[in-house]
């Protein structure tokens, strides 16, 4: 099947948008190139298209994905993925900041190392990053997986809620109100069958699994500085 | 949200042109005032100044009260003085001048002025030019992509905690260091307290704006001892808020991040050259080919950008 070639350069963002919604129309895979990393790509796609990223995107790319399969090529700016349902995210380079961010459905795969707050505030899906996952990843992740196979910045998994956070790595250190636990086998299967359409699974890795520790979860003011780590 | 940049070349070039590149592809980040600083040739003696007044109509008498203070301190324009006005009601000057016997002292004594004209920079080879309006515009007024240098920094505001006003923009002279500037992405929340300390200690500050502070908190901390390294090291424990500054001088330029990681700083080096800017899509206007880029955005960084035979100091 033919591809639908769309190039970015500089123009406007929203007519750059309006040309992938019409292409996805089509069914065929679509690569986008010359991408420069331009902010807000790719945004709000429906389901079902294959789109390609020739190059690096800059914040939102895929944000409000619903179904689609993204890939690109190299590095990500911030909050790639945000508010995503549904659907696939392959980074090849290194994603920015806040990766995922509020994200409820789907997979973010990142090959290099993901920036600070990688799925804060997320509330499902998961996010895979072969590399390290920065400051503060997890903060505050509602629900869902973030799976890093190459280890973990400061604070890591800082004031988490339902969400897991996975490492098969150095951690650097944990964030407040953060439990670590022996995973079971069960859950440690779970977490395979994540990685294996992905081609990660590795039975040697020695996961750390990080859950919430549950005394934030009814904060209260006057032990605000108890909590405190600045 | 303001955006930020840095530039540095193996040897003077159109270091004007590419910061306004990299300033006009983070306008979105704030169009309020936009701003430069470049290092160009360094002067053996006197100084290059850039400054405004704000009273078009008193430009000429203005400029005569300036010049009474420096004469007070020994010193004398060089040349002519060359302005820019347009229909705004401030104007724009840069003019040279020779050494006055003490240069803080005479600062001092010009700033008695400042509701009339005001310095923005003061160097050897450092010129700040800044006004309000997007890079393209500043830069058409003040012909910044003509200014050749070896270095220099870039700033896009959105004004958030002080007014827009010409004067209140970016860069930021480190009044009364001469050749040192400023650039900075954020909020410094105990402002008040650390002007408080700078000022009980004999600085003074021409407006509200906290990014004013930083550049001479700064350069005092290397007054007192410290280099640079240390300096910007200290700056992130002593000081509170959330940043990414750079601070420029003849030597290069210094970076430093605050420990919550709020604020990004995206960095490529390529053939001994350098480009740093808030977005990566700003630093791909010099370079323009699929180069790796490197990513500052953890907590607590600092380093700093040598010119010429450049290292990394952090």
């Amino acid at each position: 099947m033919s591809e639908i070639v769309i190039e970015v350069g500089k123009r406007h963002i929203r007519e750059i948008n309006e040309e992938l919604q019409e292409a996805c129309k089509t069914g065929k895979p679509i690569r986008v190139v010359d991408t420069l990393s331009r902010h807000n790509l790719g945004v709000g796609l429906p389901d079902g298209a294959d789109i390609t990223f020739e190059g690096s995107v800059g914040y939102y790319c895929g944000g409000l994905n619903t179904g689609s399969h993204l890939k690109i090529e190299r590095n990500s700016g911030w909050a790639t993925g945000e508010g995503m349902a549904k659907g696939h995210i392959e980074v090849g380079g290194r994603a920015g900041m806040s990766c995922g961010a509020a994200m409820i459905g789907g997979t973010i795969h990142v090959k290099g190392d993901a920036g600070p707050r990688c799925g804060v505030a997320m509330k499902g899906g998961n996010i895979v990053v072969e590399g390290t996952i920065g400051y503060q990843s997890g903060f505050m992740a509602h629900a869902g997986k973030i799976i890093a196979l190459g280890g973990a910045g400061e604070s890591c998994a800082d004031a988490l809620w339902e969400g897991e956070v996975w490492v098969a790595g150095p951690v650097q250190s944990l964030g407040v109100d953060v439990n670590v636990v022996e995973p079971t086998a069960e859950e440690v299967a779970e977490v395979d069958a994540i990685l294996e359409p992905l081609g990660l699974v590795d039975t040697s890795r020695d996961w750390r699994k990080m859950v919430s520790g549950q005394r934030l979860w009814y904060f209260e003011a006057r032990d605000a500085s108890a909590w405190l780590m600045i | 949200m303001c955006g930020i940049a840095g530039r540095i070349l193996n040897a003077p070039g159109n270091v004007g042109r590419d910061l306004v590149a990299l300033m006009a592809a983070q306008e979105h980040r704030g169009a309020d005032s936009t701003g430069f600083a470049v290092y160009g040739t360094p002067m053996d003696q006197g100084y290059v100044l850039r400054g405004m007044g704000f009273d078009k109509a008193r430009m000429d008498a203005d400029l005569e009260l300036f010049r009474a203070t420096l004469k007070e301190h020994g010193a004398d324009f060089l040349n002519d003085p060359t302005t820019v006005k347009d229909a705004s009601k401030h104007y724009c000057f840069r003019m040279e001048i020779s050494d006055p016997r003490d240069l803080a002292a005479w600062v001092s004594d010009a700033d008695e002025l400042s509701g009339r004209i005001e310095i923005q920079s003061c160097g050897r080879s450092l010129e700040i030019v800044k006004d309000i309006g997007g890079a393209e515009q500043v830069s058409e007024k003040h012909k910044v992509h003509d200014m050749i240098g070896t270095h220099g920094l870039g700033h896009a505001r959105l004004a958030t905690e002080s007014s827009v006003l010409p004067n209140a923009s970016h860069p930021f002279w480190a009044r009364p260091f001469s050749d040192v500037a400023i650039v900075h992405n954020g909020q410094i929340t105990d402002y008040y307290t650390q002007r408080d300390h700078l000022q009980r200690a004999g600085y003074r500050f021409l407006t509200e704006n906290d990014s004013e502070l930083i550049a001479v908190w700064v350069s005092d901390q290397m007054k007192q001892g410290l280099s640079m390294e240390q300096a910007l090291r200290k700056s992130i424990t002593s000081i509170d808020g959330v940043f990414t500054f750079m601070i420029a001088t003849p030597d290069g330029i210094g970076y430093a991040k605050d420990r919550f990681a709020m604020k990004p700083l995206v960095v490529i080096e390529q053939a001994g050259e350098l480009a740093a800017a808030t977005e990566e899509q700003a630093v791909r206007t010099v370079f323009a080919n699929e180069c790796d880029v490197i990513n500052h955005d953890g907590p607590s960084l600092f380093g700093i950008w040598g010119v010429g035979n450049r290292s990394m100091a952090a």
